[in-house]
């Protein structure tokens, strides 16, 4: 059985830990080959949300300017937006071979996130006691599968992220683990670019 | 799981290194900032009620500027060997225009074009 | 460790070695294996329509059964068939010709094949759960909406679990390729099979999610209520249209581009001359990727998108044809003035340019939009579908198998059975589709159960039908091939046709599972062919011999497959019943496990996907002094 060095000194680490093994490598080129198909994944989900906005069965039914709060977004946005940054750092001290830096900036990551996932549940509460909900038109069956598909990837994103600090607490860092974190936090910020679009499209052009 | 080769770094290299590393860090704090700011202003200018079709281009623009700047410094992709990346990227944000334009057009929505 | 269990012998012990292992040559022969099988599944459903329309009136199987027929003979063929059969070569050619000892990812290929199997066996067990999906294999939103039972179901879900292994696997080629190529395999050095299998992966990472995301909406309406196509509700069912499309078209290509490598390899081989405009051959390729994308509506001409849509993709669709053309003609100029010798794969390679041309001919008359009006949902749509996919991926199929086979097994296929199957094969397939042209431009509209008497359909139907016959024929004699090769056991070693160029064939045969005892350096094109020329006929090293390092096998891809298999009932049965499931399920029995079924299914593979991450898997090490006794036994044997 292969061995792996765990917390070697720093004139050791090298400069780009995560790529610095064959299998590190092809981790990060799978995974941006993934994202490539994640786009696409999110391109039809939004093209299918954009044919159906606003198409409801009946005039009771509310429709995106009723129904949407810019405040909720605009925290939600803020939220995600710092949790992408913290785990810039988290990535940042792995370079810097700092372990424990690393593990405090991913419990944060974590904790921004968790705080998205729970307004966006608030929202999603909100929206059914108005009556909107998945299978009440098509436009809510679209407008909670774009959102909801996002917000699944938030949580897969938090559970791998906290099981990544949780088996790494006793592992501490080496280049097999620095490239589990870079490939955590590319999952991350890709949550994040998606969410960008859906601010901009379904909530602020959603309104006006 | 091919082992690294075991190659030491002086204190020098080792201190240049992380002060390149410090220097690129602020950097992505001047990028998150500038993120924060256009989203201040797409959702300002929401809120303030300008002209429709106006606000319509510069938020999507604004978006764009946002997704590039996390592309390129958060995701590094401004560093070297992320030829492969760009391309996914480039080739999955043409597709994905192509598909939303066709979806709001050609749906049997309105007259076909 | 993989060696310590081969050695048990026993045949638990090979099986169990089969389910856990990440060997892309295992893997490839799994991929046969199950592909084979769905493709003699697929070709009995097409022998049933055969007989079904060979005469007029006939009740040979009722309406509603002939649809659930050809419904399960598109979606077999295409997803179960082809496209595993075309991953089998890939996953035995490709790490070889690039000069590796394995794929990027071995756990996520063995994950894609047990994807792929047990999405091919939930999608044929609604044989024997109340009949198979109806809606054709493009499964239109309003018809498959519409129709009842579970059917459409059982095609959702099973096509979504196969799905994402296509989808694993086609992520596991791209970073393969662009990772792990041996030094000085530049990639104007890679060969053709290599491209295409690149070009082809890119295709599949772009293309599957948008089936993923319109399987998704399907299931969503059929099993939990939701109203994407719904149209009382405000859906849309031409949404469906777009997003099978988006897929299905791109999905031609990663049939047909895979395809194209197979025949460019067999070209250069047996015409002993080196593929000629090798830099156009791949500028066609990657152009023919692109554009693929950018022609899906041409199968919505008569949907009524409007004169402008039509139009823009009407010229799409015919540029097409200029990198197609590209490789029609390089091809032609490789085997001009080439010493060619007359193998089945030759034969075969031969056959398939004036065949696939026809097809491709037919293809740009119906990307006259006007025009297509006419032929749309005729039998001449159905002539040139087969003489594309038939003529193009099932003859490289065929071909691959002989050509490749050697190199997976370590005998070789009877050459004279070989050249049976393919005349019978050949003149059964020109005698089925030929004819079809003329019966789609007679009026002969497509999936009709039956025809009248009298309205000119009667011999013409029953030339494809016998025509057919004679295809099944080919098929039965190339099983006896197969069966006698396996039995008779007999070795053949190293470069088996004499005349291989590419890194594969300077392997042992069988090949170490490691297969390469030292990384070879490539010093260009056809790099064997260079070394056989130039050097002494053996790959320079570009490594010394050292103990290097392999990864370890794996039940968990099989566990995590199964997982999906099992939530795919629960999820199925979900709607059966409930009041606002839509009409075709509401009336079933209501079935309260359902539910359970799926949370339990998904928490199997949830579970597994957490073993795997909390684990180290950093593989193991073949040492210096086994590959060295291999290096002698081999040496020995050649004496």
């Amino acid at each position: 059985m292969a061995e792996m060095k765990y917390n070697v000194p720093n004139e050791q680490w090298p400069e780009h830990p995560e790529t610095a093994t064959l299998e590190g490598k092809n981790k990060f080129v799978g995974f941006w080959t993934f994202l490539g198909g994640e786009t696409v994944l999110f391109a039809s989900l939004f093209a299918t949300y954009l044919a159906l906005k606003d198409s409801v069965p009946s005039s009771d039914h509310m429709l995106a300017a009723d129904l949407f709060h810019l405040e909720l977004a605009f925290v939600m946005t803020m939220l995600l937006l710092t949790s992408s940054l913290t785990s810039v750092y988290a990535v940042y001290h792995m370079r810097n071979n700092n372990f424990s830096k690393m593990q405090l900036w991913l419990a944060i990551t974590v904790l921004l996130g968790a705080g998205f996932l729970a307004l966006e549940i608030y929202e999603f509460y909100e929206y059914v006691h108005l009556g909107h909900t998945f299978r009440s038109s098509a436009f809510g069956s679209a407008f909670y599968i774009l959102i909801g598909t996002h917000g699944f990837h938030v949580i897969i994103g938090l559970i791998w992220i906290t099981g990544l600090i949780i088996r790494n607490a006793t592992r501490g860092l080496s280049v097999y683990t620095a490239a589990k974190v870079n490939t955590a936090a590319l999952y991350w910020h890709f949550i994040d670019v998606v969410w960008v679009f859906i601010f901009t499209i379904v909530y602020l052009l959603g309104v006006i | 799981m091919a082992e690294l080769e075991a190659k030491s770094m002086t204190d020098t290299q080792l201190r240049n290194l992380r002060r390149q590393r410090t220097k690129e860090m602020r950097l992505q704090l001047t990028g998150f900032s500038f993120m924060i700011f256009l989203t201040f202003m797409a959702f300002g200018m929401v809120a303030l009620d300008f002209n429709a079709t106006f606000i319509m281009g510069i938020v999507m623009l604004f978006a764009f500027i946002q997704v590039v700047l996390q592309f390129y410094y958060f995701m590094h992709m401004k560093d070297k060997g992320h030829e492969f990346a760009k391309l996914f990227m480039v080739v999955g944000m043409f597709f994905a225009i192509a598909f939303c334009v066709t979806f709001i057009y050609i749906v049997w929505i309105g007259q076909p074009i | 460790m993989s060696q310590a269990t081969a050695k048990k012998n026993g045949v638990w012990a090979t099986i169990w070695e089969y389910m856990t292992t990440v060997d892309h040559k295992k893997i490839a022969i799994l991929y046969l294996i199950a592909g084979g099988f769905f493709f003699v599944l697929g070709g009995i459903e097409a022998m049933l329509i055969r007989i079904q329309l060979a005469v007029p009136n006939n009740d040979f199987l009722s309406a509603g059964l002939f649809n659930e027929v050809i419904t399960m003979h598109g979606t077999t063929m295409i997803f179960l068939a082809a496209m595993p059969l075309l991953f089998a070569f890939m996953n035995a050619t490709v790490p070889l010709q690039i000069g590796a000892r394995d794929v990027a990812f071995p756990f996520l290929n063995s994950l894609g094949v047990w994807l792929f199997i047990f999405g091919g066996i939930f999608l044929n067990l609604s044989w024997f759960l109340g009949g198979a999906p109806d809606a054709g294999w493009t499964s239109y939103a309003s018809l498959s909406i519409a129709s009842p039972g579970h059917g459409v179901d059982f095609y959702a879900l099973g096509l979504q679990v196969s799905g994402a292994g296509t989808l694993i696997s086609g992520i596991n080629f791209v970073t393969t390729i662009i990772t792990m190529r041996a030094p000085g395999m530049t990639y104007m050095r890679m060969p053709l099979m290599t491209w295409t299998t690149l070009v082809a992966g890119v295709l599949i990472v772009f293309a599957f999610p948008p089936l993923t995301v319109g399987l998704f909406l399907l299931i969503f309406d059929r099993m939990f209520g939701s109203n994407f196509f719904i149209v009382e509700a405000g859906g849309n069912t031409i949404i469906w249209e777009h997003l099978f499309w988006i897929f299905g078209h791109p999905e031609v290509y990663i049939l047909i581009l895979p395809a194209f490598g197979i025949f460019s390899e067999i070209f250069s081989t047996f015409a002993r001359k080196r593929l000629f405009g090798y830099s156009a051959m791949v500028f066609a390729t990657v152009l023919i990727g692109f554009f693929g994308f950018m022609v899906w509506a041409h199968h919505m001409f008569t949907v009524g998108l409007g004169p402008t849509a039509n139009a823009i993709f009407a010229l799409a669709t015919m540029a097409i044809a200029v990198p197609t053309g590209i490789k029609i003609f390089n091809w032609i100029f490789t085997i001009w003035g080439g010493s060619i010798e007359f193998t089945t794969p030759m034969l075969y390679a031969l056959a398939f340019i004036p065949s696939f041309v026809m097809g491709g001919v037919t293809g740009i008359m119906q990307a006259v939009a006007p025009a297509d009006y006419q032929y749309h949902d005729s039998y001449f749509i159905v002539a040139h579908f087969h003489y594309v996919i038939v003529g193009g991926v099932v003859f490289a199929l065929l071909a691959g198998l002989h050509y490749y086979w050697p190199l997976m097994f370590a005998t070789m296929l009877s050459e004279k059975l070989g050249k049976i199957t393919f005349w019978l094969f050949f003149i059964g397939f020109h005698m089925t589709f030929l004819i079809q042209h003329f019966l789609g431009l007679w009026g002969m509209p497509r999936r009709v159960f039956t025809y009248l008497d009298g309205q000119g359909y009667n011999a013409a139907n029953m030339i494809s039908s016998l025509g057919a016959g004679l295809m099944a024929l080919g098929v039965i004699v190339l099983v006896i091939n197969i069966i006698i090769t396996v039995a008779k056991n007999q070795k053949v070693g190293r470069d088996p046709w004499g005349d291989g160029r590419t890194l594969e064939w300077s392997l042992p045969l069988p090949v170490p599972y490691y297969n390469f005892a030292q990384i070879p350096l490539v010093r260009g094109l056809d790099a064997f062919w260079i070394e056989k020329k130039e050097g002494n006929g053996e790959m320079l090293p570009a490594e010394s011999l050292d103990d290097f390092h392999m990864p370890n096998n794996s039940i968990i891809p099989f566990v995590m497959s199964l997982g999906l298999f099992v939530a795919s009932f629960g999820a199925l049965y979900f709607a059966s019943g409930k009041e606002w499931a839509i009409d075709a399920v509401a009336d079933l029995p209501v079935r309260p496990w359902a539910f359970w079924v799926l949370v339990i299914g998904l928490a199997i593979t949830f579970i597994s996907m957490i073993t795997r991450s909390f684990k180290d898997d950093l593989g193991y090490y073949v040492t210096k002094e086994e590959v060295l006794r291999d290096l002698e036994e081999q040496e020995r044997g050649a004496k």
